[in-house]
């Protein structure tokens, strides 16, 4: 790996955890993978999670449809960890609905016909949904080139997805606190919906969480 | 008036006797109104005379009027027979459709047992609605364009679509084929090859079924007064089966398999051939015969399976046949396909049968193509393992799920969306990147996976029915085991048992259900490493391992390129081989003493387990291989690069058979992994990018 004469950026079997895509960084422009942008994006966030203004500063060259769709795909990969961690903790007798706070029952999108699942089915169905949809063939074949109705398919995904950021900070402020000091993920997505205004301003009900104030201090 | 009563009473007779007697009436009214006129002459003699006269001519009128009646009753006597006849017929064509379609069911359940181990249900099928056949009155023409319609219906059903008319039109060609095969067109031969499979396997069940029905057929035909004239249309059919029949024997013949039985079916396909204008009777009794022969060449009677498993060399034959044909989007296709490699696996695994297994390599030496597209993970696929029976897969990415994908199931359901196919289930609980997995063996309902986090997990498979959006089950997450501290990179199931390999420096043992589940913890220097060792500081890693030797060996690779042998009784290491490049895979050969390993400097090595020497080296790809599959037979090797192809390679002649490209690099990584179903024509590789193909 340290060649110097060409840097193979591979994590081989065998790696141990903490060397595991830790590798020079490369230049965006030197990128020549169709993956490019979800290579940069990752990158950028392996070096700093918190670092919300460079995470989201998108290179000129790109189209930003494409730079949205990458971050979404990242935010609901992150989610993930979320989801792991809420499953132990948020069970279906215990959270019978999806709710944040008292005003709105969320429905699960993921069924013929909404249903009021469980916060820990709401969870884990909209998560796999949002994975059909982003890897979906028929809305987006390729990931150069995104079609602008296409992209209008992303506010549902944000919106869906911020109640688990939601749930978890009103029901599960343990778990969310934990997880949000590692990945900052909440603050970024914030960020991330309100630089491109993807869902509007009013729905974001979740407490300093303001894009221009760095709450992470506040809260840990 | 003056008119006798006996005139006056037969003129009421005639009114009421109907048209032509109202006509007489009014010719007597006449004669009434021309008597007065006349002078009046009465004498008894006239009067009888006229009366006499007036009831002859009755007489006559109404002898006509019962001939009238005779030959209208026997006009509705034949027509009613003609609809009788029609009727009979109409029956018939219903009784056999519905035969068909049971037939039909019948496989479908049989199929969907075997591959689900559950019974299907039974609502999509339902049969064709009577209405549609029970107007009585359309001539014959009609009559045989509904005969046709179902029958066209019914192989639509099956995926045999408009190229019918193809085989009708081409029936003729394809009889004469029989005499000079040569001068067949090659547009056709394709077609064949392409359809042979739904052929062979939907005409043989056909003819079997259609024999059940010949009794009543034939009691419909002797009583029917326009069956014979409809006849026609029971042997357009019957030619139309026979011509199925006869394509199946085509393609055996020519992948040149003497099958006594197969010519005998040639020959009776033949004869009828020959005469085209058959009587129906004779078709069926021609049918019949080919239908005693099918059950010979299938040995098992009825049962298609059962003849597959019985591994008789015909039932070999028509797998070996089968294997070899193209890929179809038919369910049916696929299930034959599938069946037919069974067999051939079946019957190879049987030591004497093993000739058998090696005539068909050059059948089996297919090409494989991209059939279906797994996308739902975010991140690289690091993983992929194949259910041991089911057309069923799991996947293991680096964005921390593991997801379920049923071959069989989804696709269907997203026809529209060409062969994508959607997850079954997302496994979620490691909290970094997945990176290897193993099907459980022999249980195969569970699953083991070793992530960056350092844990292995134990799960349960959902069953193949699942809904991905059915409420989440905790009882899918089993054990875990956490005794690596870290990244596991590595891991091998057989018998019950499970080892892993990780970047901890050392490789474990478990029995993953047991209460205490490690079992062993293996070192490269059997204990506990030299920590005063003055140049070997670190251990090296273990980068991969595969269980030998029907698992009483474990065979490691390290990252120093040294490759060992662990006896599992002892926990000794029993032979250390050394090679200078590290090794990214390591896998046994099934049946032989014989290890292969996929190295970062685009080799591949073959390793005698006996002896410890490298017997063969070889350039593989272009850039470093990382994922490497045997065949069950242990005939073929499957290799994955990072230079984006997927290569087969013949074991025996250590040459290239196909090269895929598959996949997208992300960074410098492209294939991660690849796998070989251990019973099924399916291969699938696994990228960077993502994605996840399965080729058949």
């Amino acid at each position: 790996m340290t060649d110097g004469v060409q840097i193979l950026r591979r994590n081989r079997p065998g790696t141990k955890a903490k060397d595991f895509c830790r590798w020079p960084d490369e230049p965006f422009e030197e990128m020549d993978s169709t993956l490019a942008v979800q290579q940069f994006i990752q990158q950028t966030i392996r070096r700093d999670p918190s670092n919300l203004e460079a995470i989201l500063k998108m290179p000129e060259v790109l189209d930003e449809g494409v730079w949205k769709y990458e971050h979404l795909r990242q935010f609901c990969m992150e989610l993930n960890g979320l989801a792991v961690r809420l499953q132990n903790e948020c069970k279906p007798e215990t959270c019978t609905q999806m709710t944040a706070t008292e005003q709105w029952i969320f429905l699960c999108a993921a069924h013929k016909t909404p249903k009021e699942c469980p916060a820990i089915d709401y969870t884990r169905h909209t998560l796999d949904g949002a994975a059909c949809l982003l890897n979906s063939n028929k809305y987006f074949p390729s990931r150069v080139n995104i079609k602008d109705s296409s992209i209008a398919k992303l506010g549902s995904v944000c919106r869906r997805v911020y109640r688990i950021f939601s749930h978890a900070y009103f029901h599960h402020r343990s778990i969310y606190d934990a997880f949000e000091r590692e990945t900052h993920l909440c603050k970024r997505f914030t960020y991330f919906v309100t630089k491109y205004p993807i869902i509007p301003q009013e729905i974001l009900i979740l407490p300093k969480l303001d894009d221009e104030v760095p709450a992470g201090e506040s809260e840990a | 008036m003056k008119i006798p009563t006996a005139m006056d009473d037969n003129s009421v007779s005639h009114h009421n006797g109907g048209q032509v007697g109202s006509q007489i009436g009014v010719s007597v009214n006449n004669k009434q109104n021309e008597e007065p006129s006349q002078s009046v002459q009465y004498s008894i003699p006239g009067i009888l005379h006229f009366i006499q006269h007036e009831w002859a001519r009755f007489e006559l009128e109404r002898s006509q009027w019962e001939v009238d009646k005779a030959e209208f009753e026997a006009r509705i006597a034949f027509l009613q027979g003609e609809r009788k006849g029609q009727e009979n017929l109409k029956n018939d064509l219903v009784r056999r459709i519905k035969m068909l379609e049971y037939a039909l069911k019948q496989e479908r359940a049989k199929f969907h047992k075997l591959k689900y181990g559950v019974e299907l249900q039974q609502g999509d099928v339902r049969p064709p609605p009577e209405e549609s056949a029970t107007e009585p009155e359309p001539v014959e023409r009609t009559q045989w364009k509904q005969g046709r319609q179902f029958i066209k219906q019914y192989l639509q059903e099956i995926g045999y679509t408009d190229t019918i008319l193809d085989v009708r039109s081409n029936r003729v060609r394809a009889l004469l084929g029989l005499k000079n095969e040569d001068s067949d067109n090659s547009n056709y031969r394709n077609y064949e090859k392409q359809q042979h499979d739904r052929c062979d396997y939907s005409a043989n069940h056909m003819v079997r079924k259609y024999d059940y029905g010949k009794e009543p057929r034939k009691t419909s035909g002797s009583s029917g007064g326009g069956y014979n004239d409809e006849g026609m249309s029971v042997q357009e059919t019957a030619a139309v089966f026979a011509n199925f029949e006869f394509l199946t024997n085509q393609e055996m013949d020519m992948d040149e398999i003497d099958d006594l039985d197969a010519k005998q079916t040639l020959h009776a396909s033949g004869k009828q051939g020959e005469e085209v204008d058959h009587e129906a009777e004779e078709v069926l009794n021609e049918l019949n015969m080919l239908t005693i022969n099918e059950v010979v060449s299938a040995g098992q009677g009825d049962e298609y399976q059962g003849g597959v498993t019985s591994g008789g060399s015909a039932s070999a034959s028509a797998a070996s046949s089968s294997v070899g044909s193209g890929s179809g989007a038919g369910e049916a296709d696929e299930e034959t396909l599938g069946l037919g490699e069974l067999a051939q696996l079946t019957v190879s695994n049987e030591p004497e049968a093993y000739d058998v297994a090696g005539a068909n390599k050059e059948s089996f030496r297919k090409t494989w193509n991209a059939k279906y597209t797994l996308r739902s993970h975010f991140d690289g696929v690091r993983a992929i393992a194949f259910h041991p029976t089911e057309a069923a897969l799991v996947t293991a990415s680096e964005d921390h799920t593991l997801k379920l994908w049923n071959l069989q199931r989804t696709v269907p359901a997203k026809r529209s969306a060409g062969l994508d196919v959607e997850p079954l289930y997302t496994f979620r609980a490691h909290s970094a990147p997945v990176l290897c997995l193993a099907m459980g063996a022999p249980r195969s309902e569970e699953c083991f996976s070793g992530g960056l986090d350092g844990t292995i997990r134990v799960w349960n498979l959902p069953p193949p029915t699942a809904d991905p959006y059915d409420p989440y089950d905790p009882a899918v997450q089993g054990a875990v085991l956490r005794e690596h501290t870290d990244a596991v990179w590595s891991l091998a199931s057989a018998c019950g048992r499970l080892a892993s390999a990780s970047a901890d420096g050392t490789v474990r043992l478990w029995a993953p259900r047991a209460p205490r589940p490690l079992l062993a913890t293996l070192r490269p220097d059997d204990g506990p490493p030299p920590a005063a060792g003055p140049a070997l500081a670190p251990s090296p890693a273990p980068a991969a391992l595969d269980f030998a030797d029907a698992a009483s060996r474990a065979a490691v690779a390290y990252r120093d390129g040294s490759l060992l042998l662990y006896d599992l009784e002892t926990g000794q290491a029993v032979l250390r081989l050394g090679c200078d490049s590290p090794a990214n895979r390591v896998r046994s050969h099934p049946t032989l003493p014989m290890l292969v390993t996929a190295h970062e400097d685009r080799h591949i090595r073959f390793w005698d387990a006996v002896s410890g020497q490298c017997s063969h080296a070889m350039v593989a790809h272009l850039d470093a291989v990382t994922g490497l599959a045997l065949d069950p037979n242990g005939l073929f090797l499957l290799s994955g690069s990072h230079d984006c192809s997927v290569r087969l390679w013949n074991l025996d002649t250590k040459t290239c058979v196909q090269e895929i490209t598959a996949h997208r690099k992300k960074f410098d990584e492209s294939i991660l992994d690849v796998a070989f179903h251990p019973l099924r024509p399916y291969i699938a590789s696994a990228g960077a990018d993502g994605l996840a193909k399965v080729f058949v």
